[in-house]
């Protein structure tokens, strides 16, 4: 079995070229947990999707202690859904894949769930923190609300974790010299990936809300924010998949959030 | 067996043309950076005078990332409100094999680096050596830095490690840090059309200008510098530590006075600040040089102090790169021999001594204290630039004053002793001629 | 900031603008500690003036407040001080703190 730890390569500024690239805190977080939760014999395998300036996030890592390094060539404007296929289908016998939850640009935190489909694999999305034991991890997941989620994850599974839930560690002197002439895997993406283009800018769509009541000012931001509500309008339902997907789409509409 | 031959600490341009000539003579070499990448920690004015890298990489004009060549040299003195230029012109320079170039040097040291790299130099980066290790003999043998299983052996060390170099410290080559022998430099990346600084700077395509300012900084002993990059424009202040922390004036301050002088404000209108950035220089040149060489370590660019600042000139890259490329040579050399002792290293120092390197401090080295001077700094711009302008204004009806009076009649209103004028003239007479 | 008239046609920025325009990779650690008992008997206060980064802040009680992250590790501040122990100074740990982007 292996455990692989997702890399995605990121241009913080527009203007900027790959010495100023690199991967996120999250995945950089992702890439520990790969490396602590391995067992003996195990193999960790970083993988990122990227142009070749990638392959040093990729030699980092190696530094780091991956056993193997795999770059895949892909439009980097390729889509959430198709950088995961093209991960899948380097990734084999997987028993944990590690993400970052969100990568440094505008991303949407959805490449780990489709990972997951792809794979058939379990997914524990969105975690702040995690505890490795032998036989299973458990973690925990940060929902809305302020509320949490303790999940034990035993199976195969795919887990994106945050930002600030592990520091990656230093690599040792002569692993990084070592990763100087390690061997980088280069696997050829699909070439038509690029399900939609969107090259504006991101923008939340605008939600008419009528104007908050309230005798004060802060009573009247209370209203608009929810600060204090905790349990302003949350229940918990348990249905199948296929009714959780409808149910979620219908909640979303009712509030205003799709068209 | 030793981890390397030769352990190259810092890859600005002293470390990185040390590598390459100690790889080139068949060293194994690492060269181990702190930055992210090499580059990424340096700031300076902004001209580079690579003449001396026709030696190790031919052609280097063909790829090095140059922003434009330089075509135009000026020395600006300041008054309050007055300014005196000097200007040189030639179009030659905007040719191959050409003399200055505005480059950046995250751009240009990343570059050097790959130069170094291909010559089969090993590169480290995001690494801080930390300190020096030594064999039972008290000879360096190695350096050690800051990651986990750190250290690392080598036959030799060359420090190229900047400015600040704790390496030389460590090896106790500099007796002192006195504050007076450095100065701070901040400057103002400046952003404009190309167009706009074309018309303004009165050049065109890849043509640059190099303006060195005297005066203008607000009564703190330095200077200013402009420069002109494809779109953008560099400006900023050189000061002197000590004047600048008793004078109570904060740098972003002298900045902005300088930038509204009516010389310089026309050229910068309308620019908006892309990037605010600061480093100190070893300004002192030869009288704060350290020793250079030491059992198994020799020192080479700023960290032997052999950036050349003296009024007119802000050299230090290509001192860096020619300290740095002998330092290599002479490495690369001695590991052979076998023999990295201090004597069998002194082939370094008299390698410096012979050529432009240590000749052009020696001969400049009163120039930098001069340049530096209360006198100078305080009195003469405002001297010189008065007497520039009675001798160009028209009074008419009044006939036009002899120079000589002029002269005299300026030099007591500035409170100039005669007799330090002449001194203050010998010396840069000397220094310069 | 001391006014100082001037004719000029670019926008005054403040200070955190200024500084904002420069790329700092922080680190966990401060490479920088200032001792604050040292400089409260310290009249002086070259560093004040001299950092180019403002990252020494007087606080009333007379002592002095110093955040590390926004540092250019230029040097200034350990030259210009004259109370020995004042400042304990080093590097970040490699690949961390100031990144130049067009210097
Ligand atoms: C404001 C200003 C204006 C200037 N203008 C000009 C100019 O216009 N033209 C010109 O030619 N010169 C100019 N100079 C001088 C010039 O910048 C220097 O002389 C030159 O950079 C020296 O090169 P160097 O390789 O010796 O040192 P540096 O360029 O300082 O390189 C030292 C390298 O060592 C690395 N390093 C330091 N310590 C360690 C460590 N412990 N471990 C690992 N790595 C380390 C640093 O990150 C850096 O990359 C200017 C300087 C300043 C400050
Ligand atoms: S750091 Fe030094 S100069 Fe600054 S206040 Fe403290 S003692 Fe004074
Ligand atoms: S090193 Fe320079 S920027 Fe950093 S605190 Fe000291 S003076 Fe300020």
């Amino acid at each position: 079995m292996t455990v692989v730890a997702c890399l995605k390569w990121v241009t913080p500024r527009a203007d900027d070229d790959d010495r100023f690239a690199g991967i996120s805190a999250a995945d950089q977080s992702a890439l520990e947990f790969a490396l602590q939760s391995a067992q003996p014999g195990e193999d960790v395998v970083a993988v990122c999707a990227g142009p070749v300036g990638a392959e040093r996030a990729l030699r980092d890592a190696v530094a780091c202690g991956v056993t193997r390094a795999v770059r895949i060539d892909l439009d980097p404007r390729a889509s959430s859904s198709a950088v995961a296929s093209a991960i899948a289908s380097v990734v084999t016998e997987a028993r944990l894949v590690w993400c970052g939850d969100y990568s440094l640009d505008r991303g949407t935190g959805s490449m780990p769930g489709f990972l997951a489909a792809r794979l058939g694999i379990g997914q524990a999305l969105g975690l702040i923190d995690v505890t490795i034991a032998h036989d299973a991890m458990t973690v925990v997941r940060r929902l809305d609300g302020a509320r949490r989620e303790i999940v034990r994850v035993s199976g195969p599974a795919v887990l994106s974790v945050e930002g600030s839930t592990a520091r990656l560690r230093r690599a040792s002197l002569r692993g990084v010299l070592a990763a100087d002439t390690a061997t980088i895997d280069v696997v050829t993406g699909p070439s038509s990936v690029v399900d939609t283009v969107d090259e504006k800018p991101f923008r939340p769509r605008a939600r008419a809300l009528a104007a908050p009541a309230g005798a004060s000012a802060l009573d009247r931001v209370r209203s608009l924010t929810d600060a204090g509500s905790v349990t302003a309008r949350s229940e918990t339902v348990v249905l199948d998949p296929p009714a959780a997907a409808a149910r979620i789409v219908s909640t979303l509409r009712e509030w205003g959030y799709l068209g | 067996m030793s981890d390397a031959d030769v352990i190259v600490v810092g890859a600005g341009p002293a470390g990185s043309c040390a590598a390459i000539a100690a790889a080139r003579a068949g060293r194994r070499v690492i060269l181990i950076e702190r930055g992210p990448f090499p580059g990424s920690k340096n700031m300076y004015g902004g001209v580079v005078y690579p003449r001396i890298l026709d030696e190790l990489v031919p052609r280097w004009w063909e790829t090095a990332p140059i922003q434009r060549w330089v075509v135009r040299r000026s020395t600006m003195v300041l008054s309050e409100t007055g300014a005196l230029t000097v200007d040189y012109r030639s179009n030659a320079w905007g040719e191959p094999p050409y003399n200055g170039a505005t480059a950046y040097r995250p751009d240009f040291d990343e570059w050097l680096s790959r130069q170094a790299v291909a010559a089969g130099a090993q590169l480290v980066t995001s690494t801080t050596v930390t300190g020096l290790l030594r064999d039972a003999s008290g000879r360096i043998n190695g350096v050690r830095t800051d990651r986990p299983d750190g250290d690392l052996s080598a036959s030799m060390v060359i420090a190229c490690d900047g400015v600040n170099s704790f390496l030389a410290k460590e090896a106790g080559l500099y007796t002192a840090t006195d504050p007076a022998n450095f100065t701070l430099g901040v400057k103002e990346t400046l952003a404009l059309p190309k167009h706009v600084i074309d018309e303004r700077f009165g050049v065109r395509d890849d043509q640059g200008v190099d303006i060195e300012i005297l005066g203008g900084t607000s009564g703190v002993n330095g200077g200013g510098f402009v420069y002109t990059n494809l779109d953008t424009i560099a400006l900023g202040a050189v000061l002197k530590l000590p004047k600048l922390a008793a004078q109570k004036k904060r740098p972003e301050e002298i900045i902005a006075t300088l930038k509204a002088h009516p010389a310089i404000a026309p050229l910068i209108e309308g620019a908006e600040v892309k990037e605010y950035s600061a480093h100190v220089i070893p300004e002192a040149g030869y009288s704060m040089m350290p020793t250079m060489v030491t059992d198994g370590m020799v020192v080479a660019g700023d960290a032997a102090a052999l950036c050349l600042a003296a009024g007119i000139w802000l050299e230090g890259v290509n001192f860096a790169m020619a300290s740095g490329m002998y330092a290599g040579e002479v490495a690369a050399a001695a590991v052979a021999r076998n023999d990295v002792s201090a004597k069998s290293l002194t082939a370094y120092t008299d390698k410096l001594n012979a050529t432009f390197v240590l000749r052009d401090h020696k001969k400049l080295r009163k120039v930098p204290g001069l340049v530096l001077s209360d006198r100078v700094q305080q009195k003469y711009p405002a001297f010189v630039t008065s007497v520039v302008e009675r001798v160009f204004r028209v009074d008419n009806p009044q006939p036009k004053p002899g120079l000589r009076r002029i002269v005299r009649e300026e030099r007591k209103r500035a409170g100039i002793k005669l007799s330090q004028l002449i001194r203050d003239g010998w010396t840069g007479l000397r220094g310069f001629g | 900031m001391t006014s100082i008239a001037r004719d000029t046609s670019w926008p005054e920025i403040s200070f955190e603008e200024r500084i904002g325009t420069a790329e700092f990779r922080i680190h966990e650690r401060a490479h920088i500690v200032v001792d604050g008992d040292t400089c409260r008997g310290c009249s002086t206060r070259e560093c004040v003036v001299a950092c180019p980064a403002n990252l020494f802040v007087p606080t009333s009680d007379g002592g002095i407040l110093f955040n590390y992250e926004n540092c250019f590790e230029c040097g200034t501040c350990y030259m210009v001080c004259n109370k020995e122990g004042a400042i304990s100074w080093s590097y970040p740990e490699g690949g961390f703190g100031i990144v130049f982007h067009r210097t």
